[in-house]
């Protein structure tokens, strides 16, 4: 503590105030302190000031870079003419809003890609989707904590009616098609395998157990299949992409229908090694010899596994492609959320695992300005000229023309807070 | 306000006029306090108040339960709740062994010099997030164990009945494993700490005798850092229970009691975060139960480590640094 | 020793001194064998406590370091097809998110640390014990309470949610480091404040706190280490968002939980951005850990 430095004569007698570190002692050191504080007061005061200018500069980083737009890099379109429809480039002029979207996995590359692009073209709306799985994606639209969700297989009216009282009511529109392939591993076996449904639920209920099974061989005359034992993998989450396939299975196999089932979550083999996600799936085939599991399509490309062809209805082997899923969907055109099951539909080139994805939103708006933003951008999501247009690019079948109308037709019935003006403008 | 020695105006300092009154002091610093204590109870509440519905629509039975189905309205979480075990177990049985060599090593065996930053190098190892772990177990330690150590393992110790299946990198031995290399720096830190707290009597008695190095370690040092040992060995359990992000990874996801050391299994850590974002209804309820058991068990461990802890502490050793 | 030969055979003492000799001689030397088998299996077990450290390491740095270059640090994640991508709204996030949780939970970690430090009743040791626990408590749980109390309630996810369940975890590391480093202040300064009639929030303020300064970094430096490298928490409470987000109110983006989302991606840009974010995690806090060890190692030398 330091002598004020004005007090050097007392104030009545006018004589010199001493002071008491140096005059009376003057064999003392002059400022006796702790030994070690002030210089470790010094640097912790330095050190502070570095955190603060650290801060401060951090802080003006932050405030210069939010202020950019997401926008800032060039963002490589694959729209060419969104004039096309001249209600798209309505669309496109649609208010700021920032939207989150949770669900299916099966769709997260073209929706991602897809959102991004609206992005750079209308700089106020953000659509920002994380894929938790359909199961979780219906859970998050129910609780409310995002403005849409996404699963590949619609509610079922057990959970329509669990969700909140205010939504009026649950508008499922369809979004993307695509097809869930069964990708393996098999390390010196670089061509297709033929496998049919039968055998498909023997390996995934575990009875047949090894790649040189014999139901395998016969469908497989000429390729030299490995003694390995087959390892399964499945889905350890809720999923829609579980859905479809298990769905497949069910049409096909009564021992599977009275097994397992189909759901979204069923109960596989103990030896069968679940992950989290299609790209949990995918890569643990990826990384497993002689592992096989059931993967949406564009996963299995981008990982290049080698996927089997498929044994249809009418009879033929199938290998998945944007063709065989569009003329399985083809099929059936008349879909609904309550009868949305296309799989193993009739035709030569039909490829029989394949599914809608469906968008889940609440009928009745809680903000007019969400809402409008919301059905803008789903609605340029579900067509021609917009969203779609992502699609083959990344390996998703487009919707069908009479499924984009369906998509309009459900975004129509979207009101606000009043429940009767329609949010989408025609 | 007035403080005897006030200073001279020309220098009031400003902040003294914020010194509040010594009341007030001690009430702001008991509410700052109580937030811990607040947190705690209200961590427990919400739990609990989640997990009751399960109880009260199930009973208690679907805590050893071992059929886990939810879709059909299974709710048994044993598997889980025994995975949880098998590979605390697996962690800790490595743990502890190798922890002490290495913390014995640290405390009185390796070069002086080397001491503290090998030291540091092993407490390092805390300080790898956990998602880093899993990501590296399940790329890079997965295909090892599945080409080369599981193979081994199994030529080895086949006949134990304990190594049956297929290898496939991933399952119960790897997360063993990962789980391993997580708690070792809790063990080794704090053992490295009492065991160099020994009083120093007692080891030169010992040496006085003629004892060798290795026998003033076993016989003088060792026991005498029981104590503490065992609250080293109890807070590397506690961390083994709760981890979550890197068992997940490397566990294989299965619903099912694992037959074998190789095979998928499921901890509940790893049904939490694989199933709570789709839970709803009993599902949900009954992972707070799971969560709320082994909040209650991770709980037991950690307080019965801190008292074994503490009562070095206080015993007159060295400060114990606890992780 | 060496011993003057005798006539052993006739003195029963020295007879006796010799066979004890003889058995020491091997017991000795089988002790020091031993001994050094014992000792060479400590230092081996010394090594294969460093093995995972070094190949942890040196397998994140091979696969994180192709992925650091400018974009990776100026730009936001880009979906699949995009080129540039980068993690700039993960780092910002995680910015965002660890400062709030810091500034929340510095000045309750102080306080309850001089709480502790100055008080010794019951009280203290019930907030001592709730300390502990909640050091002990399972970090996903953590993040569930973090769920239930911050994103129900608001009704959508947001990095104050995940501020708030980091900041719990910190609370506790931050506690126990101030009530450390507040209880090596020397009495006598405390004594001295308070002999001179400052209040006893003065001589907390302007004598302990700046002395137990360092100590108080220290502790703050390893809790933003420990807090800044947890996953669980932040899983169920902010969301994840690919673009950029700096408004804590919104689903936010942060290292970790861009790590977990992107790794699992089958894309290999993606896949390898995750790598590069995990090395710069890592990088991060063992800078953290170490930085903050030579500091209260340089602190404690000045002191003594």
């Amino acid at each position: 503590m330091e002598i004020p430095e004005k007090a050097k004569t007392h104030a009545t007698s006018g004589l010199p105030v001493m002071n008491i570190h140096t005059e009376v002692t003057p064999t003392v050191q002059q400022t006796p302190s702790p030994p070690a504080a002030p210089k470790s007061r010094k640097r912790a005061t330095r050190a502070t000031r570095v955190l603060a200018l650290a801060t401060a500069s951090a802080g003006m980083l932050l405030a210069a870079c939010g202020s950019s737009s997401p926008t800032a890099s060039t963002s490589t379109s694959t729209t060419t003419a969104s004039g096309s429809d001249p209600y798209l480039a309505a669309d496109l002029k649609a208010g700021g809003a920032q939207l989150t979207g949770a669900g299916s996995t099966f769709v997260q590359p073209v929706f991602t890609k897809a959102f991004y692009t609206y992005s750079s073209k209308n700089s106020g709306v953000t659509v920002n989707y994380q894929a938790v799985g359909s199961g979780a994606g219906i859970t998050a639209f129910e609780g409310g904590t995002v403005n849409f969700g996404a699963s590949d297989v619609p509610m079922a009216a057990a959970d329509v009616a669990k969700a909140p009282a205010a939504y009026g009511g649950v508008l499922q529109v369809p979004d993307t098609l695509g097809g869930v392939t069964l990708s393996y591993n098999l390390p010196g076996v670089k061509t297709g395998l033929k496998l049919d449904a039968p055998t498909i639920a023997g390996i995934f209920a575990g009875t047949i157990s090894k790649w040189n099974d014999p139901a395998i061989t016969a469908l497989n005359p000429g390729v030299s299949l490995p003694s390995q034992p087959i390892t399964t993998v499945h889905r350890s989450d809720s999923s829609g992409t579980t859905y479809i396939f298990t769905d497949y299975l069910n049409t096909v196999s009564t021992t599977w229908a009275a097994g397992p089932g189909k759901g979204k979550s069923v109960t596989w083999p103990a030896s069968s090694v679940g992950s989290a996600g299609n790209s949990g799936v995918a890569g643990s085939i990826k990384s497993t010899p002689y592992s096989i599991g059931y993967v949406e399509l564009a996963y299995a490309l981008q990982n290049s596994f080698t996927y089997a062809a498929v044994k249809n209805v009418a009879g033929s082997y199938v290998t998945p492609s944007l063709a065989s899923v569009g003329a399985d969907a083809a099929q059936k055109p008349n879909v609904s959320s309550t009868d949305f099951s296309i799989v193993n539909q009739a035709g030569s080139g039909s490829y029989p695992i394949s599914g809608y994805s469906w968008a889940l939103i609440a009928k009745k708006q809680s903000s007019t300005a969400t809402g409008k933003s919301l059905v803008a951008v789903l609605d340029w999501l579900t067509h021609t000229g917009g969203g779609q247009d992502q699609s083959a690019s990344l390996d998703y079948v487009p919707l069908p023309t009479n499924i984009q109308t369906l998509a309009r037709q459900t975004l129509l019935m979207v009101t606000g807070p009043d429940g009767t003006t329609p949010l989408l403008t025609k | 306000m007035s403080i005897s020695g006030s200073p001279s105006p020309g220098t009031a300092r400003r902040t003294w006029r914020l010194a509040v009154p010594d009341r007030t002091y001690r009430i702001l610093l008991g509410v700052a306090g109580g937030i811990f204590a607040a947190l705690l109870i209200a961590f427990v509440v919400a739990m609990a108040t989640q997990a009751v519905p399960a109880f009260s629509k199930l009973g208690v039975s679907f805590l050893w339960g071992s059929n886990w189905d939810p879709a059909h309205n299974h709710f048994g979480v044993l598997p889980f709740a025994v995975g949880t075990i098998e590979t605390t177990v697996i962690a800790v049985a490595l743990a502890v062994p190798i922890g002490l060599g290495t913390a014995l090593a640290l405390a009185y065996l390796a070069p002086r010099r080397l001491r503290a930053p090998l030291s540091t190098a092993v407490e390092l190892l805390a300080a790898v997030p956990s998602v880093v772990y899993g990501l590296w177990g399940l790329v890079a330690v997965a295909p090892l164990f599945r080409t080369t150590v599981e193979p081994q393992l199994t030529s080895v110790l086949g006949w134990t009945g304990l190594l049956g299946g297929p290898n496939q990198g991933v399952g119960l031995l790897l997360a063993g494993v990962i789980l391993f290399i997580m708690v070792l720096p809790t063990m080794v830190a704090i053992s490295r700490d009492v065991l160099a707290a020994v009083p120093h009597d007692q080891v030169e008695g010992a040496m006085a005798l003629g004892a060798t190095r290795w026998q003033v370690l076993r016989k003088v040092i060792v026991p005498g850092a029981r104590v503490g040992l065992l609250g080293a060995f109890t807070l590397a359990t506690g961390r083994a229970l709760g981890e979550t992000v890197a068992v997940a990874l490397v566990i294989g996801n299965s619903a099912h009691l694992a037959p074998s050391l190789k095979a998928n299994a499921g901890t509940i850590p790893s049904l939490i975060v694989s199933s709570f974002g789709e839970a709803s209804g009993t599902q949900l309820n009954v992972l707070f139960a799971a969560a709320l058991v082994l909040l209650v068990v991770g709980i037991g461990v950690n307080a019965l480590a801190r008292v074994f802890v503490r009562s070095v502490k206080r015993s007159g050793a060295a400060s114990v640094t606890v992780a | 020793m060496s011993s003057i030969s005798f006539d052993s055979s006739l003195d029963p003492i020295l007879s006796r001194r010799a066979a004890i000799q003889k058995i020491a001689a091997s017991s000795i030397a089988r002790r020091k064998v031993y001994s050094k088998v014992a000792i060479s299996v400590c230092l081996l077990c010394l090594v294969v406590a460093l093995i995972p450290l070094v190949a942890i390491i040196t397998y994140v740095a091979a696969k994180g370091i192709p992925a650091w270059n400018a974009d990776f640090f100026t730009q936001v994640t880009k979906p699949e097809g995009i080129p540039n991508g980068g993690v700039w709204n993960a780092i910002v996030g995680s910015l965002i998110i660890d400062g709030i949780a810091v500034a929340a939970s510095v000045p309750f970690g102080i306080l309850g640390g001089l709480f502790l430090a100055e008080s010794d009743g019951p009280a203290a040791a019930a907030v001592r014990f709730s300390a502990d626990i909640l050091t002990g408590v399972p970090s996903i749980t953590i993040g569930i309470f973090g769920y239930i109390v911050w994103v129900k309630t608001v009704g959508s996810y947001s990095g104050f949610a995940g501020a708030f369940a980091i900041a719990i975890i910190m609370l506790p590391v931050i506690m126990r480091a101030a009530e450390t480093a507040i209880r090596g202040v020397p009495v006598t300064l405390r004594e001295a404040g308070l002999s001179l009639g400052a209040r006893r929030s003065t001589v907390a303020r302007r004598v302990v706190l700046p002395a137990a300064l360092p100590g108080l970094l220290t502790g703050v430096l390893l809790a933003v280490a420990r807090g800044a490298g947890e996953t669980a928490p932040l899983l169920f409470t902010i969301f994840g968002n690919q673009f950029f987000q700096a408004n804590p109110t919104k689903a936010m983006e942060a290292l970790p939980q861009a790590i977990y989302t992107y790794s699992s991606q089958p894309y290999n840009d993606l896949i390898q951005i995750a790598w590069g974010a995990a090395l710069l995690l890592m990088v991060v806090i063992l800078v953290l850990n170490v930085g903050s060890r030579l500091m209260a190692a340089r602190l404690r030398r000045e002191r003594r």
